[in-house]
């Protein structure tokens, strides 16, 4: 196992290495426009953009630029400096990163909640009038555009803006070391609205994967054997079914960690995903490479803790 | 001369932040404006813009979906910087009071410069300026300002780490009227042989050329307040500069929140993409103004809140209290508050011109026929219903905008009565006299060439480029239309004299200041083409007109001016150099508690310095 991980890093350190490779070249050959003209404005003279390329390394090789980049992150833990306003950009991302993070986690935690027990229960009535309502309603659910959804949420339930105001809306974030409470009411509908559309489709998988796992020779064994129905479903059908969305979750973890634009945008919340959108805007190449490389790692991360858990949970799984 | 970072607000404006349904009512006029006056429209303009005599106190809450670029005075150039930097935390020479667009009046300056007071002097050559004795910096800085502040702050715009975007274009190389000394394209910063400080409270201006009515217009701008080089000179030896980015001082009735003791404002009252939170600057005082402009600075405290959904921010305002919206209003709450809320929505007219470039250089459209010819075909009465209808804007007829010196003089909204300008829904049959004159007798293109359209993806961009894609194809040219984000279709496309696009039908300008120079210098005055960040997007470089220009620049009575400037538009109108869209007006939203003032020199944003609470 030990082994197996040891691999698993060094393939994750080589997938990042390439993401970092190719986000630069994709920039470099690709640009909206030149980093120079844009920060020297639009009436810089020749001079000025002269300088400012300079100053930013732009003038150098490609390569050299690249061998720079990474020899800031590796030595340094140096992402580079936002074009604009001179910020560092670890230093943006770690002032954004505690919302994403905070978005991020209550959601994931709410759509495990509502999409397990009624992937299950689905797939364990299967074609029955709940099993269908719960499936329709997750059809609805994943049809919704999330910008869409958290804007309808907003005119329905927040209490600026809402119909029914009884929680707070846009613009009420705060961090939750300067209010528990406040943090916390704050996420609830953000919460909701990503939980809504991912619990959907994680019931939808789950069901899926649990009707074919409990047509298996196993666990018709299992109930031969005289095991509780309850026993069978959870403990030899879901964990067994359950590793497909496994592997889901850990990729939506990584991108959601890596920024979740949209809703962040709706609800005002200031994350990873409005950086790197504001960076986008404004061609400010450092700060996407930087938020990008980060989603990057979230994501190998996410599925190397995956990859072991597949282990523990499905005793068919082994890594030599 | 409104660039690029201030035009692509205007983008923001129309496009993201403007208009209303077109079943809100007609507001078109005949006649033109008072150049003093622009003409509110009745009943869509609740502001009666009275700035005195109101309630202090309280903490207003603004929302903006965008965040600011440049709160140093030094770089400063986008509108939203503009609603923060000059008046409210720094003090140029000039501005405007609030319901003027034109009136230039002294702010940190003792009174405006002119022959009769002996500040235009040498011809017009040379321009002295008084400055307020009692000024002081904020804290940490705390000491007077004196007339080395003022010329400090002008010549950092020069060096590359503050990198001024309109230094060269108004004190340098490109100037009109270049300082002695900043003349020189290598010019980089450092003092200015061309400003001299002969006592702590008076600073010269000595220019090449005869071009003070350019020079006094300029010093409203931004980058003429004060600066204390003791405090930012090390500051500026960072690229880019940490001035306005970590560390500020301030001299206006505000200041960013900020560490007494180090100017760093930082983290603290400025967080990237969160939040900016004005103060009062504890070493200001109304005193140190004249009668004609002397902010009252009600509010105690502006938070500002950044990021988030226009649209979600705008019913937040409405429906709620102590707040205003800075980036305009979307199309829904425009119409959502002309119906529900009217006396939540200003409207301030005259904010800036529409047009579609053509390129003059390269390609079918050097024929001026052919661009005569697509100018009366354009409906421009359907681009201004695509985006948003009457309430945002009105169909352009000239170059000089409402509410500009030299507008009444170039025709006014009905603009010169040439026969290809008349009909602002498109004619045909003028269209196709122009084609006949142009060589082709079936009123259709026949010729081979593609004409490359790049317009912009952004709100109605899409939709604008296609009535304008339309009317290209109704003369039968072949077009191959582009669609790409606004910022790149400037810096990449358009802005880009080599790439020879035909056709930019999303470009817009807005004014830097009461002078119609700035409307029309740099987007038609051929000299000022440059190979990148070009703003004379269509090329324009016809002799007679750069004459005139030049002509013009030198004007100094004010009437003669206008109607200097005024002939220039003519002679842009005659030889139809771009296609006019329209002229267009901002909508801003507040809340029912709040007694807001709008900038009309500044696209009708809101004044945090003539705002206040009605229920402190």
């Amino acid at each position: 196992m030990t082994a197996y991980i040891i691999r698993r890093v060094l393939w994750g350190i080589l997938l990042l290495f390439l993401v970092s490779l190719l986000t630069f070249l994709f920039f470099y050959i690709f640009p909206a426009a030149n980093p120079a003209q844009l920060r020297a404005g639009r009436n810089a003279s020749p001079a000025i953009i002269a300088y400012i390329t300079k100053e930013l390394g732009l003038n150098k090789p490609v390569y050299t630029q690249f061998f720079d980049y990474m020899k800031g992150i590796v030595l340094h833990f140096n992402f580079g400096y936002s074009y604009y306003s001179g910020a560092s950009v670890i230093g943006l991302i770690g002032n954004r990163l505690p919302a994403t993070l905070s978005l991020t986690v209550g959601a994931v935690l709410l759509w495990l909640l509502m999409g397990i027990p009624v992937g299950v229960i689905s797939a364990v009535r299967r074609r029955s009038a709940v099993d269908r309502t719960a499936m329709g309603t997750a059809l609805l659910f994943v049809s919704m555009p999330v910008y869409w959804l958290g804007l309808i949420v907003l005119f329905l339930f927040a209490s600026d803006i809402g119909k029914f105001p009884i929680l707070p809306g846009a613009s009420s974030y705060v961090g939750l070391t300067v209010s528990p409470t406040k943090w916390f009411t704050s996420l609830l509908l953000p919460w909701f609205v990503l939980a809504a559309t991912e619990a959907a489709i994680y019931s939808r998988l789950l069901r899926g994967s649990l009707i074919e796992v409990m047509g298996e020779d196993y666990i018709r064994t299992a109930r031969a054997k005289g095991l509780p129905e309850r026993r069978v479903v959870w403990h030899h059908g879901v964990r067994s079914a359950i590793t497909p969305v496994i592997t889901v979750l850990g990729l939506d973890i990584g991108a959601l960690l890596g920024g979740a634009v949209l809703v962040e945008t709706v609800f005002d919340i200031p994350g990873i995903g409005r950086l790197n959108y504001d960076a986008i805007l404004h061609s400010d190449i450092p700060i996407v490479q930087g938020t990008v490389l980060l989603a990057a790692m979230f994501i190998v991360v996410a599925n190397i803790v995956v990859d072991i858990a597949y282990a523990y949970l499905d005793p068919r799984v082994r890594y030599s | 001369m409104r660039t690029f970072a201030r035009s692509a607000v205007i983008a923001v404006a129309a496009v993201v932040l403007a208009v209303a349904a077109a079943a809100c009512g007609s507001s078109s006029s005949s006649s033109g404006s008072a150049t003093a006056t622009i003409p509110l429209k009745a009943g869509e303009n609740p502001s009666s813009e009275v700035l005195y005599g109101k309630k202090s106190g309280g903490t207003l809450t603004a929302y903006s979906s965008i965040d600011f670029e440049h709160l140093d005075p030094g770089q400063t150039y986008f509108a939203l910087d503009y609603i923060v930097v000059p008046n409210i935390t720094q003090r140029p020479l000039f501005t405007y009071p609030p319901n003027s667009t034109t009136q230039l009046v002294p702010d940190l300056a003792t009174e405006i410069p002119t022959i009769a007071n002996g500040g235009i002097t040498d011809g017009g050559k040379t321009v002295t300026v008084h400055i307020q004795p009692n000024v002081r910096f904020s804290p940490p800085v705390n000491r007077a300002v004196t007339s080395a502040d003022v010329a400090y702050g002008i010549e950092r715009g020069a060096n590359p780490n503050v990198a001024n975007p309109y230094f060269a274009g108004y004190f340098g190389s490109a100037s009109p009227s270049p300082l002695e000394g900043a003349e020189s394209a290598k010019y980089a910063g450092g003092p200015i042989p061309g400003i001299q400080t002969p006592n702590s409270t008076t600073i010269v201006f000595h220019m090449t050329k005869p071009g003070s009515t350019t020079l006094i217009n300029a010093l409203s701008l931004a980058t003429s307040s004060p600066v204390p080089e003791s405090f930012a000179g090390p500051l500026d030896k960072h690229s880019p500069t940490t001035y306005g980015s970590q560390y500020l001082v301030a001299t206006g009735p505000y200041m960013i929140q900020a560490n007494n003791t180090t100017g760093q404002f930082a983290g603290i009252g400025y967080q990237t993409g969160k939040s900016l939170t004005l103060v009062r600057n504890p070493n200001w005082s109304a005193s140190t103004y004249t009668s004609a402009y002397r902010p009252p600075a009600y509010l105690n405290q502006i938070n500002v809140k950044i990021g988030g959904d226009a649209t979600v921010a705008g019913l937040q305002v409405l429906k709620g209290s102590d707040s205003v919206q800075l980036d305009g209003a979307t199309h829904t709450n425009v119409k959502l508050a002309y119906q529900s809320y009217p006396a939540q929505m200003t409207i301030t007219p005259g904010v800036g011109t529409w047009y579609a470039a053509l390129d003059n250089a390269h390609g079918v459209f050097t024929n001026v026929n052919l661009r005569k010819a697509f100018w009366a075909q354009l409906d421009r009465a359907a681009i201004v219903k695509v985006t948003g209808g009457p309430l945002v804007g009105e169909p352009m007829t000239h170059f000089i905008y409402p509410g500009n010196a030299g507008f009444l003089q170039a025709g006014g909204y009905p603009g010169p009565q040439v026969d290809y300008n008349k009909d602002v829904n498109g004619n045909h049959t003028v269209a196709c006299k122009y084609m006949k004159l142009a060589g082709y007798p079936s009123c259709t293109y026949t010729g081979s060439q593609t004409v490359q359209v790049v317009g912009g993806t952004n709100g109605d961009f899409p939709a604008w480029t296609q009535v304008v894609n339309s009317g290209l194809q109704a003369l039968g040219f072949h077009t191959h239309v582009s669609l790409v984000d606004q910022s790149v279709l400037y810096a990449k496309y358009c802005g880009v004299p080599k790439q020879e696009i035909d056709v930019c039908p999303n470009v817009g300008w807005i004014r830097d200041f009461a002078d119609p120079l700035s409307i029309l210098y740099v987007p038609f005055y051929g000299p000022a083409i440059v190979p990148t960040n070009n703003s004379n997007w269509g090329q324009v470089n016809i002799p007679q007109v750069n004459s005139a220009m030049e002509q013009a620049a030198l004007v100094v009575d004010p009437a003669a001016r206008a109607q200097a400037w005024a002939n220039v538009d003519k002679l842009l109108v005659d030889y139809a150099v771009a296609a006019p869209e329209y002229f267009s007006n901002q909508p801003e939203l507040m809340s029912s508690d709040v007694a807001g003032v709008n900038d009309q020199w500044n696209q009708g944003s809101w004044d945090f310095a003539f705002t206040s609470l009605k229920n402190p």
